[in-house]
C-alpha cells in the first residue's frame, strides 16, 4: 500500500469514529461481563 | 450518482431505488429466518455457543457464496484495486461481533422480547451516520425527511409494539435488568455504527461479495477471541462445542441464512443508503415473529389485548417500510451522494468515472466471464462437506416444530431469494 494511502487512511473521520464506538463496546462488555 | 439513471444494453431497467428497496426488503426475510436456530436457546444450550456456531456457518457462507456467484478472480481484483478498505471489512466484522456479544447478555437479562426493538434503534444510528458522514438525505426536503425519518421510527416503535405483546409470554425474565437495557443499547449503537464500513465500500466502489469476504475475517477472530476470554481459554470453548456438537448443524444453517441476508441488506446499502436500506431490512422482526408464531407456536397463548398488540405492530412497521419505500432519493440529495463518493476517490486516487459506474451498478468488468480456478471446486465441496458432516451427527432436539408451516415458510423463504437474485443480475449483475 502507498504510503499516501496510508496517511489517508490514518487521518479519515471514516475510520475514527468506527474505531472509537468498538473500543467503547468493547469496554463495555467488560465491564458487564 | 442517481436513483433512476438507465441501465447499460441487455439489462434490466429497473430503477436503483426500486432494486434497493426489494433487496432490503429480500434481507429482513432471510434475517428473519436465521433467528430460527435461536430457539436451541431453550433446549438448554449456551447462547454464546449458539452465536459462535452461526459465525463459523456465516465465515463458511461468507467464502462460497461470493466465490460461486463472481469467481476468486474478481473478488481478489475488486480487493486489489481498493486495498484501502480491507481495514474498514475487518473492522465492520469486528464492530459485529462485539454487538452481537452484547445481545446476548441483553438477551440473558432482559429477555429478546425487551432487548430485540431496543438494539433495533442501530437503523437509527445508521441513518444519522449516513446523513453526518455521507451526506444521505441532505437536500432530500421536508417531504424525503418525513418518510424515511417517520417511517425508521414507525418500524423501531412497530418493534417495541411486537415486543410488548411476546413479553407476555416472557414471564420468568432474570434479573440484572439495566445490565440487559445498557448491552442492548450497546449493540444497537455498535450495529449502527457497522454500517459506516459498509456505506464507504460501496461509494467506492467496491461489490458487496468482495466485502463480505474481508468482513468475516474480522467477525470470526473477534467472536473467537471473546469466547476464549468468557470460557476461561481456547480450551473450553472447544469443549463446549463438542458439546454442543448434536445441534451444531442448526446455527451453522442460520449462519448460512444470515449470510443471504446480510448479501441483501449490503446491496441494500449500496443502492438506497443506509438511512433507507437499514430500516427496511429491520422488519426482519417480522418475519421473525412469523417463525416464532407458526413454526414454534410461541404464541399459542396469547390472550386478546397480545393479538392486538401482535397485529398494531406489524401493521406500524409495514407501514413504515412502505414509507421509506416510497422515498426515492431525488435532485440534491442526490447531488450530495455524488459529493460523498468525490470525497472517497479524491482521497484515494480511484477512477472517478469507473467508481461512478459501479456505483450505478454498471461495473464494466461485471458482465466479462472470469476464470474458474481449480481451488474453487476444492472449496466448494469442502463448504459442502461441513454442512452434511454436520447433519450426519445431528440429534433431534426436544423443540415443537408445526411442519407444515415449516414446509410452507422455508418455500416462502426461497421466493424473495429467486426474485430479488434474479432482479439483481439482470440489473447489475451483481455488481
Amino acid at each position: 500500500m502507498k504510503r499516501s494511502n496510508l496517511m489517508a487512511i490514518l487521518t479519515d473521520v471514516h475510520l475514527w469514529v468506527p474505531v472509537a464506538v468498538l473500543i467503547l463496546g468493547i469496554t463495555l462488555l467488560m465491564t458487564l461481563r | 450518482m442517481s436513483a433512476t439513471v438507465t441501465s447499460m444494453p441487455g439489462r434490466s431497467t429497473l430503477s436503483l431505488h426500486n432494486l434497493g428497496v426489494f433487496c432490503g426488503l429480500a434481507a429482513a426475510v432471510w434475517l428473519g429466518t436465521a433467528e430460527a436456530p435461536t430457539k436451541l436457546v431453550n433446549a438448554g444450550f449456551s447462547p454464546f455457543v449458539i452465536s459462535l456456531g452461526m459465525v463459523m456457518g456465516a465465515f463458511v457462507a461468507r467464502w462460497t457464496v461470493p466465490m460461486l456467484l463472481k469467481g476468486t478472480g474478481f473478488v481478489v481484483s475488486d480487493l486489489r484495486d481498493k486495498p484501502h478498505l480491507i481495514v474498514w471489512a475487518v473492522l465492520a466484522g469486528m464492530l459485529w461481533a462485539v454487538a452481537n456479544t452484547l445481545t446476548i447478555f441483553a438477551v440473558r437479562n432482559v429477555g429478546l422480547a425487551i432487548a430485540f426493538p431496543l438494539w433495533n434503534t442501530n437503523s437509527l444510528v445508521g441513518l444519522f451516520w449516513g446523513w453526518l458522514l455521507f451526506k444521505e438525505l441532505r437536500g432530500s426536503g421536508i417531504k424525503g425527511w418525513a418518510k424515511v425519518l417517520g417511517g425508521a421510527f414507525a418500524i423501531v416503535g412497530g418493534a417495541a409494539v411486537l415486543a410488548l405483546a411476546t413479553a407476555q409470554q416472557s414471564s420468568n425474565t432474570p434479573g440484572k435488568a439495566a445490565i440487559g437495557i445498557m448491552a442492548a443499547l450497546g449493540a444497537g449503537v455498535l450495529l449502527g455504527t457497522m454500517y459506516i464500513p459498509y456505506r464507504k465500500a460501496y461509494i467506492s466502489g467496491m461489490n458487496p461479495l468482495s466485502f463480505v469476504t474481508i468482513f468475516t475475517f474480522g467477525e470470526l477472530a473477534t467472536v473467537v477471541i471473546l469466547g476464549a476470554v468468557f470460557y476461561g481459554g481456547v480450551g473450553h470453548l472447544t469443549a463446549e462445542l463438542e458439546r454442543a456438537r448434536p445441534m451444531l448443524f442448526w446455527p451453522f444453517l442460520g449462519g448460512f441464512c444470515w449470510v443471504i441476508g446480510d448479501l441483501f441488506q449490503n446491496f441494500a446499502a449500496k443502492y438506497i443508503g443506509i438511512g433507507r436500506g437499514i430500516p427496511l431490512s429491520n422488519t426482519n422482526q417480522l418475519w421473525g415473529l412469523a417463525w416464532g408464531a407458526l413454526v414454534f407456536a410461541e404464541l399459542s397463548g396469547l390472550n386478546s389485548t397480545g393479538k392486538a398488540l401482535v397485529i398494531t405492530g406489524s401493521l406500524v412497521m409495514i407501514a413504515g417500510a412502505i414509507s421509506i419505500s416510497t422515498a426515492s432519493p431525488v435532485g440534491t440529495e442526490l447531488t450530495n451522494w455524488n459529493h460523498a463518493m468525490d470525497r472517497e476517490c479524491d482521497r484515494y486516487g480511484l477512477d472517478a468515472d469507473r467508481v461512478a459506474a459501479v456505483v450505478r451498478g454498471d461495473d464494466p468488468l461485471a458482465g466479462q466471464p472470469h476464470q474458474r480456478r481449480w481451488w474453487e471446486v476444492v472449496v466448494t465441496c469442502a463448504a459442502v462437506g461441513v454442512f452434511v458432516w454436520l447433519a450426519v451427527g445431528t440429534e433431534s432436539q426436544h423443540i415443537f416444530v408445526n411442519m407444515p408451516w415449516l414446509v410452507i415458510l422455508s418455500l416462502a423463504t426461497l421466493v424473495p431469494l429467486g426474485v430479488c437474485g434474479t432482479l439483481l443480475w439482470r440489473r447489475t449483475r451483481f455488481s
